[in-house]
């Protein structure tokens, strides 16, 4: 599905919360979608799903937006926070499988991929589960519609390591030809899940580019050093942030990393104890690398 | 996939909703209590008074019902959309091929049956009870005219309910609402309108109109009109227009008016929640 906007606007009472939007997601792209709290990402995903009325023109397939209904049966959502519904597993999954047309037995298979046994759940409400199941229920939902979109906010925040790694393995053979929009800055979303980058601020684009480029800019790693030396203010004069049991850490972009521990090691000697260096886990938007 | 089974898809996941809810409880704790004052005051006494306290029984089953329904009808639905808004549902259900129109008909729909089925069932019940278990007379007549203005009650505040869930979508106002519609339905009842003549020296058939158009007080005089047109049952405003227009045209009033009220009212909501934004 490729969808265009062409100067998008929506204002809630005297807030812009979205400002003259020129987009084009082309048929397949995946596409994360960036920026800080309240910067029109959620604002802009309603507009897409046609869950909100907003200015300017969306076209979907070259035909503008005009009724939800258009969208909505091609399109699968998954939002970051699952709704606290009292109706059980099984009537959702009945429900949406009716208004979707597909079978229980495809919801099934991918939530027990997932780790979650639809069987052992189906009876209870949906309020009733935890977060993590929640969201492995709206995952499978969302995948067993063979979306052409497919909007994903914070997907996988709410799941264990295996239940992330099989999401990403599914998505891989489900989801290929799929348009993605993916709301997060878990690094390991972004790497698996697109290939093109936006970001907003306060309503308006202001990057739209290849995700490979702006990743780099932007990947975080943290260093952790455990110093029991006689003198650690070079640690602190290079920007490390003193914590319990000797430990001293610093977020800094990828390409840093390589300069930063040379440098320590042979600043502080044998009184470097142990080191870690790991990937931040979510993207640090202007905190570290490029602003 | 057609509109009646978006339909059906969007009633079973309310009244799943509707059955997991604290609301149901609180429901069925008022039927309960109607049930209550139907079988140990009515029946009981009458037992030990033969049939003619009944009359009396009755009417406070009435005011019972008139005091109780509106708020059910009004609680029941007034927080739906805000609550389906702000725990996420609606932004899930509506990112599927469910129109607008189906979940709201369906929503209208299992809300109204859950306030109108059980009290089918629990005046019919204890009317059977009443005959078979105690060898009572039933006065069926009333219990069909009860029922049917019931009904029309449950739906015009069902329907008010409605158009404030539409309308507000802060909880706190919304319970504030609740509390300022049911409290009108109620305060303008005889008592209210008498003070208002007495202080404004407003003119009589204008309070009588004003009357009038409270559902609940046609509910009220459809109700009692059923029992002895006295002026004790019916109270000056219903007494007068009894007088004017006969016990028939105010039990069609009656059963009509708050059928009106409540379509109007639903017809107002349905338009709006089509055309408002969805979160």
């Amino acid at each position: 599905m490729q969808l265009v906007l062409k100067h998008v606007g929506k204002r809630f009472g005297a807030t812009a919360a979205l400002t003259d939007v020129d987009l084009t997601i082309a048929r397949g792209a995946k596409v994360a979608l960036l920026g800080p709290n309240g910067s029109g990402k959620t604002t802009l995903t309603r507009a897409l799903m046609g869950l909100i009325a907003a200015d300017g023109e969306i076209l979907i397939d070259g035909t503008p937006l005009t009724d939800r209904l258009q969208i909505a049966g091609r399109l699968a959502y998954v939002p970051q926070i699952a709704p606290q519904m009292a109706a059980s597993v099984d009537e959702i999954v009945r429900a949406i499988g009716e208004l979707r047309g597909f079978p229980r037995a495809a919801v099934a298979t991918i939530a027990g991929d997932l780790g979650l046994d639809l069987a052992q759940v189906g009876r209870r409400a949906m309020r009733a589960l935890s977060g993590g199941m929640r969201q492995k229920l709206l995952l499978a939902l969302a995948l067993a519609s063979r979306p052409e979109l497919l909007i994903l906010d914070e997907p996988t925040a709410s799941l264990d390591a295996t239940a992330r790694a099989r999401f990403f393995d599914h998505f891989a053979r489900v989801a290929a030809d799929a348009t993605v929009i993916l709301c997060s800055h878990r690094l390991d979303e972004l790497r698996a899940l697109v290939d093109h980058v936006v970001v907003l601020a306060e309503g308006r684009v202001v990057h739209d580019g290849p995700a490979a480029a702006y990743l780099a800019d932007r990947l975080a790693a943290v260093i952790e050093l455990r110093y029991r030396g006689p003198d650690p203010r070079w640690l602190a004069a290079a920007g490390f942030v003193a914590g319990h049991g000797g430990w001293w850490t610093k977020a800094v972009a990828a390409a840093e990393k390589l300069a930063l521990v040379p440098a320590a090691l042979a600043a502080l000697g044998a009184g470097v104890e142990d080191l870690v260096i790991r990937d931040s886990d979510r993207l640090e938007l202007g905190e570290v690398g490029h602003a | 996939m057609t509109f009646g089974r978006q339909v059906l898809a969007a009633a079973r996941l309310d009244l799943a909703e509707v059955r997991r809810s604290r609301w149901l409880w609180f429901c069925g704790a008022a039927y309960l209590i109607l049930a209550v004052v139907f079988v140990l005051v009515g029946l009981r006494e009458s037992t030990v008074m033969g049939f003619t306290g009944m009359g009396r029984v009755l009417m406070s089953l009435c005011n019972a019902l008139l005091l109780i329904l509106p708020l059910l009808a009004l609680t029941a639905v007034a927080s739906v959309i805000g609550r389906a808004r702000d725990d996420g549902s609606l932004e899930l259900l509506f990112s599927q091929p469910l129109s607008r129109s189906a979940w709201f008909v369906g929503v209208s729909a299992t809300r109204y049956a859950v306030l109108v089925l059980p009290l089918v069932a629990l005046m019919v019940g204890l009317a059977l009870y009443g005959q078979l278990a105690m060898g009572q007379r039933v006065p069926w007549a009333f219990v069909v005219r009860a029922l049917a203005v019931s009904a029309s009650l449950l739906a015009a505040f069902a329907g008010i309910g409605l158009a404030i869930s539409t309308v507000v979508r802060n909880p706190a106002r919304v319970t504030t609402y609740v509390v300022l519609a049911w409290a009108l339905g109620v305060a303008l009842l005889d008592f209210g309108l008498i003070g208002v003549l007495l202080r404004w020296r407003v003119d009589a058939r204008a309070v009588f109109t004003l009357a009038a158009m409270n559902p609940v007080q046609d509910a009220r005089m459809a109700l009692l009109s059923g029992l002895e047109p006295e002026l004790s049952n019916l109270g000056p405003v219903g007494f007068y227009l009894a007088n004017k227009v006969g016990a028939s045209t105010l039990y069609a009033l009656g059963v009509a008016w708050p059928a009106v009220v409540g379509a109007g009212a639903w017809l107002f909501a349905f338009v709006r929640f089509r055309t408002s934004d969805l979160v």
